[in-house]
């Protein structure tokens, strides 16, 4: 048993003198960047199972998500109590402890006016401290905690790696925020629902699931979007164009799409009556979309040059998002955003072009118009190698994943991601995050980069365990710049660190300040671990991808 | 000569050395401190969204009392205690704003009323973002406009022997903020708080600091940034290069700076909270001349829905605070006032009727302070809409008769000497004539 540890890292490092061996050469240099981009980042035993199996093998496979196994990404997300909660339950709980803090608050502004000799505002009572505190388990930074880490925790262990990542893309796509009143409660629902079972579906599909999910309905507000001279329950209103612009501008055509403000007027009417159900409403309907067809405009509209005849309900709806979909605006719009984000800062015109073929041509099929954009030989010019930096999401996730690092429920990450400004599912505008590397690259952010490696090889991110000896650890006979080198191969596959290795090791030869022998070796050790570790994540090497 | 060229080699002669020798430090800082900009525009967020009418109360409209009850502030009477406190015999402020009263009375405090945006959005997020960007109602903006501001500002190019039109790659990092004339490009715009605020993202250089104390890479271990400094030593020119360049110059500056040994200035209390510990990290930069030109502060608690109080309470609370760190930083810079302009704003007011629940619900106009020396102070600016039903917008809030843009604009075209108006407000002329004159030009 003694032995045992001293064995595992000298095959850790047999196996890493090999990965570092093959990873060498043009189609290892092809497998890393593939696996750069369609996955959270790529390990060097992920570099030899695509070189194992081949690039066009590994991502038919991975286009058949529901065909892989993930159970070690499903156990870990069990342990995060938001996600098992529905949607309706959450929020007909939230409005019930709405209602009882109003009633309790009423009760006390009641006593404040009653009691003029007090000058102090009444204390809260019983009652409201109570419903605070119900209140709290619902509150919004615990649930975003929850939420963040899981959306870490899943990008880290499943082994639906392209799956993940392109759940990404289209989130951000269809981007709902979690800051806005209700859709606390929603965008987990949201994600698992009206995204990711369409990722490698149809577009068209999940344009509908994303108009019909409750989330975006809130969002961008369609949900009380009524028909001019509607009598809508109590208060309001009239037409809301906010979803309908975004709709064009941002899910489907783009802001150079070819659309008039009427049309977005006239999409906003198409699309009036599409709302939801409240949880403990009178129909006593959980939270669902419903069509209202006493909110609808059915006087006659035209978007885009299409007729739509008056005296229709939904189907008016329907043949917008139809129409959406199938137009070739579209189809650039999506091609362009992919390359943009998978392949290239400047998109290539002509790959762009090429995807929007793929989009056209199949109906907006995203598994086809995936596996076209990873086939790519356009994919594969040597302007796209290495020519992205990472986002702070990938930066994150691709530590931990090339580190080994267990993670669970971390507000050390969640505040990193914060401060780096990606935290999953907090982005305010329906835009979502941006993708180009200068959007995520200023001098604040080179600190928190910095900052963001020194910590997570300290051990010092609270909810995520990393062992920065074991994966410095090399074998104790090995010179420090063997080891060096071997944990840049682990770390960076393929990527020629020389120089970087050369600062390493000249950084990790201080002195330590401990006072016994033993105490100082051990803590030369470690430090030494640590600073190589740091180093190396918070190097412009690992900013890139 | 080429300042920047000279701090540069300067941090790279420090970190070279090991050890900075005194006279090296000294000139380092001299150099930057001398060709820093005087000129410092602090600016105070109100998330949430202020109840302006119950912070610059319009006393002397009569249907303000007809609308409010629990949240009512009295109109001043020398009889009693705990009014409004009178600026122009019909608008004052709330008692609790007690502490700026007298710069109102030096005239160095001016009021906007009825301020805010023409979109109608009760939306939080989406009036923060509308104001940040400074383009209400389109939400493709991604730069914040104090961040523009930066980028224009920055081209008054002293570079030794080159010209803006010398090159385009010089131009660019001009037009781009990446250059700018004394101390490090990235200090000129600072945000407290871990997280940028959109006000102030974009290209041009800008550092958000949680807390200056424990700012800097590697925490406690300075090795560690000056490994950092090697690593990137090799990345010149890229992207990430030029970025963690301009980090480590501006941490190198505050290094040297010496922030330790400030003080406030004597009898200065800031309040022991988050916004209060902001204001005077915020102090200890300009008194440190390090460049700063921009500085952000946060400060919540607005979004008073239930139970905001009248001349006590919750709001009351929040005034207090705001009003007891303004005036701290105030005295605290003394002298300097004379070439810093603090300006507060909010995304939008409240409604002009109290809720059922002893609250404010989101409205639209609300009002923002302006001060320091170069402020036209002690008069309440803007044209009054009324509060009588029909004078309100949507029939329930107060209107708005001066455009954010309009007295943004003026802010920093008068202050900071921001020239492309059409760059900085796109999508809306800026028409000098409407300005009202707040600062003296």
């Amino acid at each position: 048993m003694i032995r045992a540890p001293r064995l595992c890292v000298f095959l850790t490092a047999l196996l890493a003198n090999s990965a570092a061996a093959q990873t060498a050469g043009p189609e290892a240099a092809r497998a890393t960047h593939l696996l750069q981009r369609a996955t959270w980042g790529a390990r060097p035993a992920d570099v030899d199972a695509v070189l194992a199996m081949g690039r066009t093998a590994w991502l038919d496979r991975q286009l058949e998500p529901r065909k892989i196994d993930d159970p070690a990404a499903e156990a870990r997300l069990k342990s995060f109590p938001s996600l098992q909660r529905g949607m309706a339950e959450m929020v007909a709980e939230f409005q019930r402890l709405q209602r009882e803090r109003r009633l309790a608050a009423q009760v006390a502004s009641d006593t404040v006016v009653h009691d003029r000799r007090d000058a102090r505002p009444a204390r809260d009572s019983a009652a409201v401290r109570a419903a605070r505190r119900a209140n709290a388990a619902l509150a919004p930074q615990l649930l975003l905690l929850d939420l963040a880490s899981a959306r870490i925790t899943r990008a880290v262990e499943t082994e639906r790696q392209l799956e993940d990542v392109m759940t990404d893309f289209w989130y951000n796509h269809f981007n709902v925020y979690f800051g806005k009143g209700i859709d606390r409660f929603l965008v987990a629902d949201y994600e698992a629902n009206a995204i990711r079972p369409h990722v490698f579906g149809r577009f068209r599909d999940m344009l509908g699931a994303t108009a019909k999910h409750p989330a975006m309905l809130f969002y961008l507000d369609n949900a009380t979007s009524v028909a001019e001279g509607a009598i809508a329950a109590g208060r309001q209103r009239g037409l809301n164009e906010n979803y309908a612009r975004e709709l064009l501008e941002l899910h489907t055509l783009g802001v150079d799409g070819g659309y008039t403000q009427q049309d977005i007027v006239n999409v906003a009417r198409a699309l009036t009556g599409w709302s939801f159900t409240r949880p403990g409403g009178r129909a006593g309907d959980g939270l669902a979309f419903t069509f209202r067809r006493a909110m609808h405009d059915a006087e006659e509209k035209v978007v885009l040059g299409h007729r739509l005849k008056a005296g229709r309900g939904m189907e008016d709806g329907e043949e917008v998002l139809d129409l959406l979909a199938r137009h070739p605006a579209t189809a650039r719009h999506i091609a362009r955003k992919l390359v943009e984000r998978f392949v290239t800062d400047q998109p290539d015109p002509a790959f762009v072009d090429e995807l929007a073929d793929v989009f056209i041509r199949t109906d907006g099929d995203l598994r086809a118009v995936t596996r076209a954009l990873f086939t790519s030989e356009r994919f594969y010019a040597d302007a796209a190698m290495r020519a992205k930096v990472k986002t702070p999401f990938e930066l994150v996730v691709s530590a931990l994943r090339v580190t080994g690092a267990e993670t669970g429920r971390s507000r050390g990450l969640v505040q990193t991601l914060r401060m780096l400004g990606q935290l999953p599912y907090n982005a305010a505008e329906p835009a979502g995050y941006p993708s180009a590397s200068d959007d995520w690259v200023n001098s604040g952010a080179m600190v928190n980069r910095m900052n963001f490696a020194l910590a997570l090889a300290a051990g010092r991110l609270d909810g995520v365990r990393i062992d920065a000896r074991g994966i410095f650890g090399g074998s104790a006979a090995s010179d420090p710049k063997t080891r060096i080198r071997l944990l840049l191969a682990q770390l960076m596959p393929g990527v020629e660190t020389g120089t970087l290795e050369a600062t390493i090791l000249r950084e990790i030869s201080q002195p330590s300040s401990s006072a016994d022998q033993p105490t100082r070796d051990r803590d030369a050790r470690r430090q030494a671990a640590v600073r190589a570790l740091g180093l190396a994540l918070g190097s412009p090497a690992f900013q890139k991808k | 000569m080429d300042r920047r060229c000279f701090v540069k080699s300067g941090v790279f002669a420090l970190l070279a050395l090991g050890r900075p020798p005194g006279f090296l430090t000294r000139s380092l800082l001299a150099q930057t401190t001398a060709a820093a900009r005087k000129k410092t525009l602090i600016c105070i967020f109100q998330r949430g969204a202020v109840d302006g009418l119950n912070m610059v109360i319009p006393f002397g409209d009569a249907a303000y009392y007809a609308n409010r009850r629990a949240t009512a502030i009295r109109a001043p009477s020398r009889a009693a205690e705990n009014t409004a406190i009178d600026l122009d015999g019909f608008f004052g402020l709330h008692p609790s704003l007690s502490a700026l009263h007298d710069l109102y009375g030096r005239n160095e405090l001016a009021i906007v009323h009825a301020v805010g945006s023409p979109h109608p959005t009760r939306s939080h997020f989406e009036a923060q973002d509308f104001m940040e960007t400074a383009t209400p109602g389109m939400k493709s903006t991604r730069d914040g406009w104090l961040n523009r501001v930066l980028a224009d500002t920055a081209h008054d190019c002293q570079c030794s022997g080159r010209r803006l039109e010398d090159g385009a790659a010089h131009a660019a990092d001009h037009a781009s903020g990446q250059v700018a004339m004394g101390g490090a490009a990235a200090l000129r715009g600072i945000a407290m708080g871990s997280e940028m605020p959109r006000s102030m993202r974009g290209r041009a250089p800008t550092l958000a600091i949680a807390d200056l104390d424990s700012f800097g890479v590697g925490g406690r271990d300075a090795t560690m940034q000056d490994a950092f400094t090697r690593t990137y030593g090799s990345e010149a020119g890229t992207i990430i290069g030029s970025a963690a360049d301009g980090a480590f110059e501006a941490l190198q500056i505050l290094k040297h700076a010496d922030l330790a040994r400030y003080r406030p200035a004597a009898g200065v209390n800031y309040p022991t909270t988050p916004f209060g510990r902001s204001l005077r990290q915020v102090a200890q930069l300009i008194k440190s001349g390090v460049g700063v030109e921009i500085a952000f502060v946060d400060i919540g608690g607005w979004d008073t829905h239930q139970a905001q109080g009248g001349v006590e309470g919750q709001l009351a609370r929040r005034f207090d605070e705001l009003a007891r760190g303004i005036r701290a930083l105030y005295d605290d810079l003394g002298d300097r006032m004379d070439d810093v302009v603090l300006m507060t704003m909010s995304e939008f007011g409240r409604t002009v009727h109290e809720n059922g629940t002893g609250g404010t619900d989101h409205g639209h106009g609300t009002c923002m302070m302006v001060m320091g020396g170069p402020v036209r102070g002690g008069k309440v600016y803007g044209d009054w809409p009324g509060l009588q039903p029909e004078q309100l917008y949507e029939r329930r809030d107060l209107d708005v008769t001066t455009d954010f843009r309009d007295l943004f604009a003026e802010v920093v075209r008068t202050h900071l000497g921001a020239t492309s108006m059409d760059r900085i407000f796109p999508g809306y002329a800026i028409d000098p004539a409407r300005a009202r004159g707040v600062l003296r030009g």
